[in-house]
């Protein structure tokens, strides 16, 4: 096939490319016009070609995508306020939509995330699945829920009205090199790592398995029209991930629990001092709003069942080898995953 | 001339939904004096989480079509600067008054042109100097108002912002930005603040003297530097831009021949010199104390609106609702034709060739 990868120097999207190429497919890179290709790792490879354009933008558009079998979409903004969000991922998704319906190229894969599931309302360890109820109140949350919930509704509003072949993909918590540490485990000091549910479980996904998990998803007719969530087998606990990383970090963080329950409490405080003082006017720390408390930290469960079910994919590495390979150690003998 | 109807509630259309229009749809989705009843975006998501978000009536990505069907007796133009000409010449046909986002017209004698297909038209045509109705501001017009200062005889503008830093949407070279284009590049779109801000305050020009320059190594910027100084009759002025100081500051100084006062809009606190009771001897001691407690206060100040959110773009809403309230009743507008007038041909001025270094 030949896969266009959006977002292809970006984090995940040099992992997807990869592995599109070790699969034996053509890829096309698209790139921001002011990337340096010689630096990606797969530069120069015979069969890869670019496409330089700023998805926000939807100047060379239409080069870009000419002669692509899918579009693997990877890019998007993952920080900075709401604005600058939409522009990055909902307007990038628009420009990229209309360009594929003038290009008549119907397949899909959409890289979405675990953040547009609600989770305030959910129950101590439910579990989160493909059928979970989405986020009601996206801007109350954060600017990456909003505008990722935006771009999926956009997907399949494109999707539904041109009979297109979508695939939305959810992963949980990426982690890769450079990228051991995220706001689900806690709060983290130079010394101290404060954890609030260090029993709960962390949705994490290797980022060489989600790569794995994007490519499948393309190559897997029976994929079209689902939503699958993307996470490694056995999320560890918050505690069980804490210790096995603080291994590689030096000075070693001294772990602090700190009651989930006290954390809610100061957080109702906050809600109501906030009402009754400033007329809900003031702008809380993300850690003492409930909504987003809740997604980073409420002890949930984590199945895979359709990303093996429907793509069939299974993990190359355990969490052990995959952050020694994050920290550049050579791991133990990986598991047998798929081969090109 | 405008016509006067003080009951009606005023249909307000806006084209461009990007972040500068947040603070003018949200002004829009509160004021009793106005219904939003559309928002225009040329991406469709971004026009439609708007009108989501203020309570909307409809939505375009077509603004003729917009004005066509909607038949707005406002429009809010808050698009890139390179369009505001066309888009303001088609509102205007289309019956509509314009508020605009600064710059207003690449020239003075195309902000002519506009002006007077608006006077022709019966509309009104105000560019946004939203900067002027800011608290700080307003507070210096009245010391000048009071005579406190006694008769101006300095001015100084000045405004530091990194926008050739890393990270500054101007300083995109993925996707450069369409400031770029206008006759000051990016710096351009920034000069209406500063141009109205110290004319607020001057006579009438004289002489006009500006040094535009390019310290960084960006391609994208024509200049990334100003210092301009105005003689205006017996008045100085002096206006000033860069790009490569630290922290972000946008400060105001007036000079008087009694007192002077000082503020930044960014971290907003009047400091005022001059005569306070105890006599020369202790007038240094005295004001001290005076500035001292006007800092304390605006830090108590500073750290409520930090936690309320409220930011330095106040000046919009008291600028839109004296609009609207001119709008309604027939009377002044609160920007006029010299205020534009006089911007637009201090920026000319700057711009000469001779200015250029």
């Amino acid at each position: 096939m030949k896969l266009l990868v959006t977002g292809a120097s970006g984090f995940l999207g040099k992992y997807v490319v990869a592995e599109a190429l070790s699969r034996g497919h053509s890829v096309r890179a698209m790139v921001r016009p002011g990337v340096d290709v010689g630096e990606l790792p797969w530069d120069g490879h015979e069969r890869l070609d670019y496409a330089r354009v700023d998805l926000r933008s939807r100047r060379g558009l239409a080069d870009a995508i000419a002669g692509v079998d899918a579009v693997l979409h990877v890019a998007a903004k993952t920080s900075g306020d709401v604005y600058a969000q939409m522009e990055g991922t909902v307007v990038a998704t628009e420009n990229l939509l209309v360009a594929m319906q003038d290009a008549g190229i119907n397949r899909l894969i959409l890289v979405s995330s675990f953040s547009v599931y609600e989770y305030l309302h959910r129950w101590s360890f439910a579990t989160v699945n493909e059928r979970s109820p989405l986020e009601s109140r996206p801007l109350d949350r954060d600017a990456y829920t909003f505008s990722k919930l935006a771009q999926e509704q956009l997907a399949r509003r494109f999707s539904d009205e041109h009979n297109w072949k979508l695939t939305v993909l959810r992963p949980g918590v990426i982690f890769g090199p450079g990228k051991t540490v995220n706001a689900r485990l806690g709060m983290q000091t130079k010394d101290f790592w404060f954890t609030f549910t260090g029993w709960a479980r962390v949705p994490l996904t290797y980022v060489e398995h989600c790569a794995l998990a994007i490519v499948l998803a393309a190559e897997t007719d029976a994929a079209a029209g689902e939503s699958i969530n993307v996470v490694d087998d056995n999320p560890p606990t918050q505690w069980g991930y804490i210790s096995r990383v603080s291994k590689y970090l030096y000075p070693r963080p001294v772990p602090v629990p700190v009651p989930w329950m006290m954390l809610r409490a100061l957080a109702r405080t906050a809600v109501w001092t906030n009402r009754l003082v400033f007329k809900d006017k003031a702008r809380l720390p993300s850690i003492l709003v409930p909504c987003r408390q809740h997604a980073r930290f409420k002890p949930l469960r984590y199945p895979n069942t359709r990303l093996r079910d429907v793509l069939g994919w299974t993990p190359r590495y355990t969490l052990e080898q995959a952050l020694a390979l994050c920290y550049g150690e050579r791991p133990d003998a990986p598991d047998s995953g798929h081969s090109a | 001339m405008i016509e006067r109807n003080s009951s009606r509630v005023l249909r307000v259309a806006a084209i461009g939904a990007g972040r500068i229009s947040e603070e003018h749809l949200r002004f829009l989705s509160a004021s009793p004096q106005a219904v939003l009843a559309a928002v225009c975006d040329l991406s469709s998501a971004m026009a439609e989480f708007a009108a989501d978000r203020f309570n909307a009536e409809s939505h375009y990505t077509d603004y003729k079509r917009m004005l066509t069907e909607v038949k707005p007796d406002v429009v809010h133009i808050m698009t890139p600067p390179h369009t505001h000409t066309t888009l303001i010449r088609d509102c205007l046909h289309a019956d509509a008054h314009v508020i605009v986002e600064k710059p207003i017209a690449p020239s003075n004698a195309e902000f002519r042109e506009l002006w007077e297909l608006a006077r022709s038209r019966g509309r009104a045509l105000l560019e946004d100097h939203n900067a002027r109705f800011s608290e700080p501001v307003l507070a210096i017009e009245k010391m000048i108002a009071q005579g406190r200062l006694g008769d101006v005889r300095e001015v100084e503008v000045r405004l530091a912002l990194p926008l050739a830093g890393p990270g500054s949407r101007y300083n995109d070279p993925n996707l450069p930005h369409p400031s770029h284009g206008l006759p000051a590049g990016a710096l351009h779109e920034f000069m209406p603040h500063l141009c109205y801000l110290a004319l607020r305050f001057l006579p009438p020009v004289d002489r006009v003297g500006a040094a535009w320059t390019k310290h960084g190594k960006s391609n994208l910027f024509k200049y990334d530097d100003l210092d301009c100084i105005v003689v205006a009759g017996d008045a100085h002025g002096r206006i000033r831009m860069t790009c490569y100081q630290a922290p972000d500051g946008f400060s105001i100084a007036v000079r008087g021949t009694k007192a002077w006062v000082e503020t930044d809009l960014y971290h907003p606190c009047l400091r005022v010199v001059g005569p306070r009771p105890g006599g020369a001897q202790l007038m240094p001691l005295v004001n001290h104390l005076a500035n001292g407690l006007a800092y304390v206060r605006a830090s108590a100040v500073g750290f409520r609106n930090k936690i309320i959110q409220k930011n330095l773009y106040e000046g919009i809403h008291t600028f839109l609702h004296q609009t609207y309230t001119a709008l309604r009743e027939g009377t002044p507008l609160p920007v006029s034709f010299d205020d534009m007038d006089r911007s637009t041909r201090l920026l000319d001025d700057m711009l000469r060739k001779e200015n250029q270094v």
